[in-house]
């Protein structure tokens, strides 16, 4: 059989050849999507991200909110529940951005602590009801139940001095004594 | 009707062609280059960057986790309509699966809790008679046994009473352990590979392996044994001197002493909760401040030659302290070996050291 096909249209060999094709290219498809770590934040949305919320929970003794996993709780919740706040965040980080550059020349995740804490300030009087917002999902995330992403090994319950996991005998339900609970 | 026939198997033939390349290619793919074609998949990235920080960095994937095609399969489901949960977990039967892989590597470890307590099945503790007719079948118990099924223990156990008898509702479980490697092992948690010592003879402490965790059901989360608490005890109003030893911690999340039972002394004094209440062993008496694992081996908790690690083989009375009335020897004795005090040997008065001040754990006991 020539490698044209009579009428013009697909022969076997370049169906089979197609369908090879399209195999590998399946398996490697994947590889040419995005490639950030992120569910819902671009890597430099994150960066801008942990600059923010680690001025609302700096690191001491115990780790600040982006080491305790409060972006991976953010990004999280922004991928499902907290759909509706995807814009705000958008535009939110770009403003944050445009500020830190405006008056300092870099964007925050560049600054210094000392002036990211100066851009924070300056940002939470300018645009309140977005820093609010972050506020609030940090300090979900830095005091919430770990298995949301964020406070990573309970450090924040730790830091109050709750053991987590509770160290908790079994139930007492012991029916020799006559228990019936 | 011919080319009829022969267009439809030339594309029958084309869907198994492309089918059979991109599984075989996806399996090559993504058990290659450690994971990373796994970790490409941006669910699986931070899943990924957490096994390549641990101690098992050099392994794939595929050495620990079970890819059927079921699997792969399911996986690609979950990644094309986007339905994978906030936070991916092992289901019980990865668990399982994954059981035999720890093996591979950890022989010896592995044979050595398949020898003890630890290993028990489903089938040896929820249709256990004893047990059950004695206390109530509760999902509290999953806490420790079971701790990856993914359901109630109703769901697991019937019936529900103390009557019996009991049978697994979930028969496919009989003979899996309910306390598996991943019951106190985090695969993923940071840590590096062990190397050689740079000394023949090491005289440092025993390294606790980076992996120590205990899985709380109740979060679906590892938490390595650095977080965990250590209990504040009491004997009576004393306060018992606990080992700071942050692997025992990993042994009180289950064997936990209980608050004081209501009409106790300890209830009404509040003393708080005391040494060797409920299913805790904290040492007190001649071997307070013992960790756990002072005596009991890791994976199979056995105790046998242990007392070698600390005595002469007499003791400084002329016995052989593996003969004492002890539990050690006799489990019926009535000295218990975790909480045995110098009085219950010597039942007409401790004798005064020679020599040497008088020990302040002496003191304390002597005050009770």
């Amino acid at each position: 059989m020539s490698s044209r096909g009579k009428t013009g249209t697909l022969t076997r060999r370049q169906l089979l050849s197609g369908a090879a094709l399209g195999g590998v290219s399946l398996t490697i498809g994947c590889r040419l999507g995005r490639s950030s770590a992120w569910e819902f934040l671009s890597d430099e949305q994150a960066r801008t991200l942990a600059a923010l919320c680690d001025q609302v929970v700096p690191a001491d003794d115990f780790p600040s909110a982006s080491q305790a996993g409060v972006l991976d709780y953010i990004d999280r919740q922004l991928a499902r529940v907290y759909r509706r706040h995807r814009a705000a965040y958008s535009d939110g980080l770009v403003r944050l951005d445009t500020l830190s550059r405006t008056r300092f020349g870099r964007g925050i995740a560049a600054l210094s602590v000392d002036l990211q804490f100066q851009a924070v300030t300056a940002f939470a009087e300018q645009d309140k009801s977005f820093f609010e917002l972050v506020r609030n999902h940090t300090l979900e995330g830095y005091y919430g139940s770990p298995r949301h992403g964020g406070n990573r090994d309970a450090v924040s319950w730790r830091m109050l001095g709750l053991a987590e996991p509770p160290i908790r005998g079994r139930a007492p339900y012991d029916l020799t004594k006559g228990s019936t609970s | 009707m011919r080319s009829l026939l022969q267009f439809a198997a030339l594309v029958a033939a084309s869907l198994a062609i492309a089918v059979t390349c991109a599984l075989s290619g996806a399996s090559y793919y993504y058990s290659s280059q450690h994971g990373q074609g796994c970790s490409s998949c941006h669910e699986m990235a931070v899943y990924g960057a957490g096994m390549h920080g641990s101690a098992h960095r050099n392994g794939t994937c595929l050495d620990c986790h079970e890819a059927s095609l079921a699997t792969k399969l399911r996986h690609i489901r979950v990644h094309l309509t986007r339905t994978w949960p906030e936070t991916i977990r092992l289901r019980e039967s990865d668990v399982f699966a994954m059981t035999p892989n720890c093996q591979k590597c950890h022989q010896q470890e592995y044979a050595s809790w398949h020898a003890g307590p630890h290993a028990a099945t489903y089938t040896q503790i929820f249709t256990n008679a004893g047990q059950n007719s004695r206390q109530h079948l509760m999902d509290d118990c999953l806490r420790c046994h079971g701790a990856h099924f993914n359901g109630a223990v109703r769901d697991l156990v019937q019936p529900q009473n103390e009557q019996g008898p009991w049978r697994l509702v979930r028969s496919d479980l009989a003979n899996q352990p309910t306390i598996p490697c991943q019951a106190c092992h985090q695969v993923h948690s940071h840590g590096t590979p062990q190397t050689r010592p740079a000394a023949r003879i090491s005289v440092g402490d025993e390294p606790i392996p980076d992996s120590l965790a205990f899985y709380d059901r109740r979060e679906g989360e590892h938490f390595a044994v650095a977080a965990l608490a250590l209990p504040v005890l009491h004997e009576g109003a004393r306060m018992v001197s606990v080992s700071p030893d942050p692997r025992s911690a990993l042994c009180y999340q289950c064997h936990a002493p209980r608050p004081p039972d209501t009409g106790t002394p300890a209830a009404l004094n509040g003393w708080g909760s005391q040494a060797g209440s409920g299913d805790d062993r904290t040492p007190t008496g001649v071997h307070e401040g013992l960790s756990c694992l002072s005596c009991h081996g890791g994976h199979n908790q056995n105790a046998r030659a242990s007392c070698k690690n600390c005595h002469p083989r007499m003791s400084n009375c002329g016995l052989d302290v593996e003969k004492m009335d002890t539990t050690y020897a006799d489990a019926k004795s009535p000295h218990n070996i975790h909480w045995a005090h110098c009085e219950d040997c010597h039942q007409h008065g401790i004798p005064a050291r020679e020599n040497a001040p008088a020990s302040p754990l002496h003191g304390a006991l002597a005050g009770n």
